[in-house]
């Protein structure tokens, strides 16, 4: 068949593309699927289990057969609608999941050996051996039953999301909708229409009906050009809203280019996150088929459809068709092809009282019980009153009524509601809110009631957001009526389709009943029925009608599935917002990163910071062999390591003191001006979850140090307790953490490389012992903080400037300290060091250590109260014998495991006899050997004792020695040199 | 003075300037910044002649500006300062307040349309989930942008200033320019 005259294409202009290799042409405003039909192209894809040849079913986004691989290289998308595919110039696409041809498909033996394939047929058949479902079956069936393939290249486009407001959102740019944006439009109100076809005016387009006696698209034009000239309206052509969220929110997507060959500099689609006052839903009906016999050839198809491929396209699939209705829209179809010039065979409309509305033979009271065609409708067999006929049409418009679009109105859980009169599901009361279903969603079917029922709802929503508009005046058009009567499917032995994509017919239907899966959603997921990419658009109610045929109920007691978003299918692409790589997520950089990334540095992410690991020298071929170094040259000399990823909190007020004693398990405002102080902070909950330094600087000014992970954490809970639990208190906070670049400068040499910077400061011992802190001026007129706090264990100090000079203060530190052998360090050897020294870190404070644990127990004052002591004083807390210990192999080249579970020598090891396990473990450059820390049963008390760590994964067993946490400097001497 | 160079929260000696076809993006490093919090019975004062905004704006003064940032709390701007103590400056003329420096702990993008306040709002409207309709000359607010959180000032029909955390500049930038070059299109 060609082209058949009129239509909303462009002839000026030809466009090629080709399918299966085949190079066919069609015009600007063609679909794939139009611009096959026009091509004579019936056959277009192999349905999903029984591989049974299928051709376009619908013109819209509901289709579930006519699904291709579209483009090629990267850009190969799988499952795409060829009826929503835009036609452009060089399109390629291709024909899925058959081989080795769509014409010829091996894999058709699967129709032939259907009995075996019915619902329920996995769980039935590949039950044993169990192991061969992962390894076997399920590969197999994977690869036989299926889609389209994926290009298993990354994506080479672009992808953008953004946000818009506004007052009034309308769905849908069919009559109904744009009536809605016209009433609100005029009246000021921000509006913004969203419509997924590439062209406004929706069902319109499809149709012959005039509006004011001229051609509907006179008038759709006229509102363009009105729309266009408003700064208040935007109209967002081939956008979907998917779906409806919290507080008016609306997922929409922009395809932005994907109706063109390649993008070039645009993005290839924009997801959108609207927030709209109101949203009015116009997104129409989709027409069901009514299930027959062999109901799927290429060349059956809706008779909406069939009518929108002849008006809007200018297509259709053959010489010579016929109808198949229950209602009087079918004679529609009938009466625009024979107008068209393409020989109408035959109307079998299933109502006994059915005449004719044109020129054409009606077969009234009539049923087609069969089909005939392998690759394309030839024939179909007609039943009336017992008396069969074959009647010869190449194509077949099925009409069984039309099932508004209510999909968005159930995305809060809103339950869809029969209606009798149109047979058919309409929009509860209990949608979301602020959303108004219009149209021929809302089972106004008429064009003059949708667009009364747009201009309707317009009002009412503006109304409701007390914006004054007034009613448009409507253009004339129909008010025809509809006549719809309750038929679902033709009675018959031989195989009738209702979910053409996933292959579920009237049969399987049949079985999940008498297998007693009768409730809709067993019914779903025991059959696949609407479970396909198109989510059953065509299929949802003809199959649960069929299934309150069948249990005697009716079919709103039956009642509907869930419906979720999204409406259509959304990329993974599009959904994940475009940065991909090393922008998938953003980084924070430190202070010093250039400088360390100009040393070599190997960096590691600690949360969202990206750390200098450690610092390789060209001759180390080995990480160990660095950290070893590093190690070394903080215990010997000095070390330099940027600390600033601690949080910092300033706290101010003069009931800082007092707050801070409410935070911290220990006594804070007893602290010095000019002192600091280490600090636990428990959970509500009693166990500890952040430790760091408390600095006081003023009476009333505090600065407070957390770790690097729980920096956001602490400061918001400071916020909590500040502005709810004691807003009494005169406290403020403020965090700092980005202001400061913190340098540790660690290593018996330390206080010599200072002493080389600062402003005439004094560091002797006398003047800043440990524990100290001041406010000073360094490298010749820089504010600076200094702390003389140490990780290490060494005598050390953490300096910090503002941040725009952290980086050429590591600079003039490694200058200044080059002769005493100054060291830059990575939180590896920051790690060994701590580890050494028995400090606990991240992998003691898990969440799950309680300070006694931790070998803090005394710092939870029983003075005063604050945050947990309480709840670190119950019984399931205080009664965990578990401490932590120094580990340490008997055999000095032995292993020590971070995770390793301990138990005692001889012990069987099982979960009763598990005794604790390695928090943290490295190699010490100071011991000699793999040292650990764990938490161990009444470990302070066993010192000395070999135990078993166990680490079943590897099947690995360590002997080690029960040592007391620190293997550095236990008196702590050096720290207060 | 102190002798150690400065680096910009971008890594450089030199602020970054990006030109598009109808936006700038200027990394503003000179910007200094404080942020000012009543204390208990503190009378609300007004630093440098500032009248401190209510919640969501922003207010411009003689080369200093303020916006909220929370109850009782508010960040106060002062254009080619961040080399100074200006947080000390800020004490003295509000005694009674608690004031805490916080001029590195932010980097600040100035962003500036040459044809009108639409591609600055097109730009906007890919970035922030603001509601442009109110968000005009003077009104200030705290949101997420690209994972990170930011106050976003509109500091006048074309022209914009989004405030991150320091560490974050790089890939700040990256968010912005990005948005930005995609509008060209």
């Amino acid at each position: 068949m060609t082209r058949l005259s009129g239509g909303l294409v462009d002839r000026s202009q030809t466009l090629n593309f080709t399918f299966d290799g085949k190079q066919y042409h069609g015009y600007p405003g063609d679909t794939l699927a139009s611009a096959l039909l026009a091509n004579g192209v019936r056959l277009m894809g192999r349905s999903f289990k029984y591989h049974r040849p299928r051709g376009v079913f619908s013109a819209g986004s509901e289709e579930p057969n006519a699904l291709v691989e579209l483009r090629s290289g990267a850009r190969q998308e799988p499952n795409t609608r060829a009826t929503v595919a835009e036609l452009f110039e060089g399109l390629v696409a291709r024909s899925q999941n058959r081989w080795p041809s769509l014409g010829f498909d091996a894999l058709a033996v699967n129709d032939l050996l259907s009995p075996f394939f019915t619902a329920g047929f996995y769980y039935k058949t590949f039950m044993w051996p169990k192991a061969f479902w992962e390894m076997l079956y399920e590969p197999a069936i994977r690869k036989a039953a299926g889609l389209g393939s994926l290009s298993m290249q990354a994506d080479p486009d672009a992808y953008d999301k953004g946000f818009l407001h506004c007052d009034v959102l309308v769905i849908g740019g069919g009559p109904a909708g744009l009536a809605a944006v016209l009433t609100a439009a005029r009246s000021g109100a921000r509006v913004i229409l969203a419509d997924e076809d590439f062209r406004l005016g929706g069902r319109l387009l499809a149709e012959t009906e005039t509006l004011d006696g001229a051609p509907a698209t006179d008038w759709i034009s006229a509102l363009e050009t009105e729309f266009e000239s408003l700064p208040n309206v935007r109209v967002m052509r081939r956008t979907t809203v998917f779906g409806v969220f919290d507080h008016g929110i609306y997922g929409a997507v922009e395809r932005v280019s994907d109706h063109l060959a390649e993008p070039g500099d645009k993005v290839r689609q924009t997801l959108w996150r609207i927030t709209a006052k109101r949203a009015i839903l116009a997104s129409g009906a989709t027409e069901r088929p009514i299930a027959f016999a062999d109901n799927d050839r290429p060349g059956i198809m809706l008779a909406g459809a069939m009518r929108a491929y002849a008006n809007r396209w200018a297509a259709c699939p053959s010489k010579t068709i016929a109808v198949f209705t229950n209602n009087d829209d079918g004679h529609r179809t009938a009466r625009d092809l024979a107008a068209k010039g393409v020989h109408v065979a035959a109307v079998i409309d299933a109502r006994r009282e059915a005449r004719a509305r044109g020129d054409y033979r009606v077969i009234a009271g009539g049923m087609v019980t069969g089909s005939r065609g392998r690759l394309g409708l030839r024939a179909i067999e007609v039943s009336t009153n017992g008396r069969r006929e074959w009647i010869e049409c190449g194509s077949l418009g099925v009409s069984g009524g039309w099932n508004p679009n209510v999909h968005l109105t159930s995305h809060h859980r809103g339950r869809p509601v029969w209606n009798e009169a149109l047979q058919a599901f309409l929009p509860g009361a209990d949608g979301p809110a602020g959303l108004l279903p219009v149209g021929a969603a809302a089972g106004h079917f008429s064009t003059a009631q949708t667009l009364r029922s747009g201009a309707e709802a317009a009002l009412r929503a503006l109304t409701e957001l007390a914006i004054a508009a007034a009613p448009p005046v409507l253009p004339q058009s129909e008010e025809s009526g509809y006549g719809v009567a309750p038929i679902f499917h033709v009675a018959g032995k031989k195989r009738a389709w209702v979910d053409f994509q996933n292959d579920v017919t009237v049969k399987d239907l049949k079985i999940a009943h008498a297998e007693n899966m009768r409730p809709v959603e067993h019914l779903k997921r025991y059959t696949t029925l609407g479970m396909a990419t198109d989510q059953g658009k065509t299929s949802n109610v003809t199959g649960l009608a069929v299934m309150a045929e069948l249990t005697g109920k009716s079919i709103p007691e039956t009642g509907t599935t869930i419906f979720r978003p999204p409406y259509t299918p959304v990329t993974i692409s599009v959904l994940g917002g475009g940065d991909t790589g090393p922008h998938f997520r953003p980084r924070r950089l430190t202070p010093t990163h250039n400088w360390a990334e100009a040393q070599g540095a190997v960096f590691v992410e600690t949360g969202q910071w990206m750390r200098a690991e450690y610092f390789p020298r060209q001759s180390e071929t080995h990480w160990r062999q660095s950290v070893d170094r590093e190690t070394k040259a903080v215990r010997s000399a000095v070390g330099l390591c940027d600390v600033s990823t601690l949080g910092k909190v300033d706290v101010q007020g003069a009931d800082a003191g007092e707050f801070l004693n409410r935070l911290y398990s220990n006594v804070m405002d007893t602290l010095k001006v000019g002192r600091v102080r280490y600090g636990l902070m428990l959970r509500e909950d009693g166990f500890a979850y952040d430790d760091g330094t408390c600095a006081r600087l003023a009476e009333d000014h505090y600065v407070v140090t957390t770790t690097t992970a729980n920096a956001g954490l602490v400061y918001r809970n400071m916020e909590f307790a500040r502005q709810c639990l004691w807003p009494e208190l005169d406290v403020q906070v403020i965090s700092t953490t980005d202001a400061w670049a913190q340098i540790a400068v660690a290593g018996p040499k330390s206080r010599a490389l200072l002493t080389r910077i600062v402003d005439g400061f004094d560091l002797s011992n006398d003047a800043f012992p440990f524990m100290a802190c001041a406010e000073l001026v360094v490298c010749g007129g820089l504010r600076a903080r200094l702390f003389r706090i140490s990780f290490s264990g060494e005598l050390a100090f953490e300096i910090a400037v503002p941040a725009r000079y952290g980086h050429a203060l590591m600079e003039r530190l490694m200058q200044a300290g080059a002769d005493l052998g100054a060291t830059p360090y990575g939180v590896e050897a920051l790690s060994v060091l701590r580890v050494e020294k028995g400090h606990v870190g991240g992998s003691e404070l898990n969440g799950q250590s309680t300070a006694a644990m931790l070998g803090l127990g005394k710092m939870v004052s029983q003075k005063k109260d604050a945050i947990g002591a309480v709840m670190s004083r119950r019984e399931g807390l205080a009664g965990d014998i578990r401490r932590i210990v120094g580990l340490q192999p008997v055999e000095r080249a032995g292993k020590v495991v971070a995770g390793s579970h301990l138990f005692t020598v001889g012990a069987p090891q099982n979960l009763d006899t598990d005794q604790g396990w390695i928090t943290s473990a490295c190699y010490s450059p100071h011991v000699g050997s793999m040292i650990g820390l764990g938490f161990l049963e009444n470990g302070d008390q066993r010192i000395g004792e070999v135990i078993v760590a166990a680490n079943p994964v590897e099947g690995e067993s360590e002997r080690l020695r029960i040592v007391p946490a620190h293997f550095v400097d236990p008196e702590g001497a050096r720290l207060r040199d | 003075m102190t002798d150690l160079t400065a680096f910009t929260a971008l890594g450089a000696a030199q602020p970054r300037l990006a030109s598009f076809e109808a936006l700038d993006i200027r990394e503003n490093p000179e910007l200094a910044l404080a942020s000012l919090a009543l204390r208990r019975g503190s009378i609300r004062p007004a630093p440098f002649g500032l009248h401190l905004p209510e919640p969501g704006r922003w207010v411009a003064g003689q080369g200093v500006a303020a916006f909220w940032v929370g109850p009782d709390q508010w960040m106060i701007e002062a254009e080619g300062r961040a080399e100074e103590n200006f947080a000390a400056d800020l004490k003295q003329a509000s005694p009674d307040c608690t004031v805490t420096e916080q001029t590195d702990g932010w980097i600040v993008f100035e962003i500036v349309s040459r044809s009108g306040r639409a591609p600055l709002e097109e730009l906007l409207s890919k970035l922030v989930n603001i509601d442009l309709a109110d968000f005009e000359l003077g009104r200030a607010t705290r949101t997420g942008l690209e994972d990170m959180s930011c106050f976003v000032i509109r500091r006048n029909e074309t022209h914009v200033a989004v405030m991150g955390a320091r560490s974050f500049a790089g890939s700040l930038w990256h968010a912005l320019e990005t948005a930005v070059s995609r509008l060209q299109t």
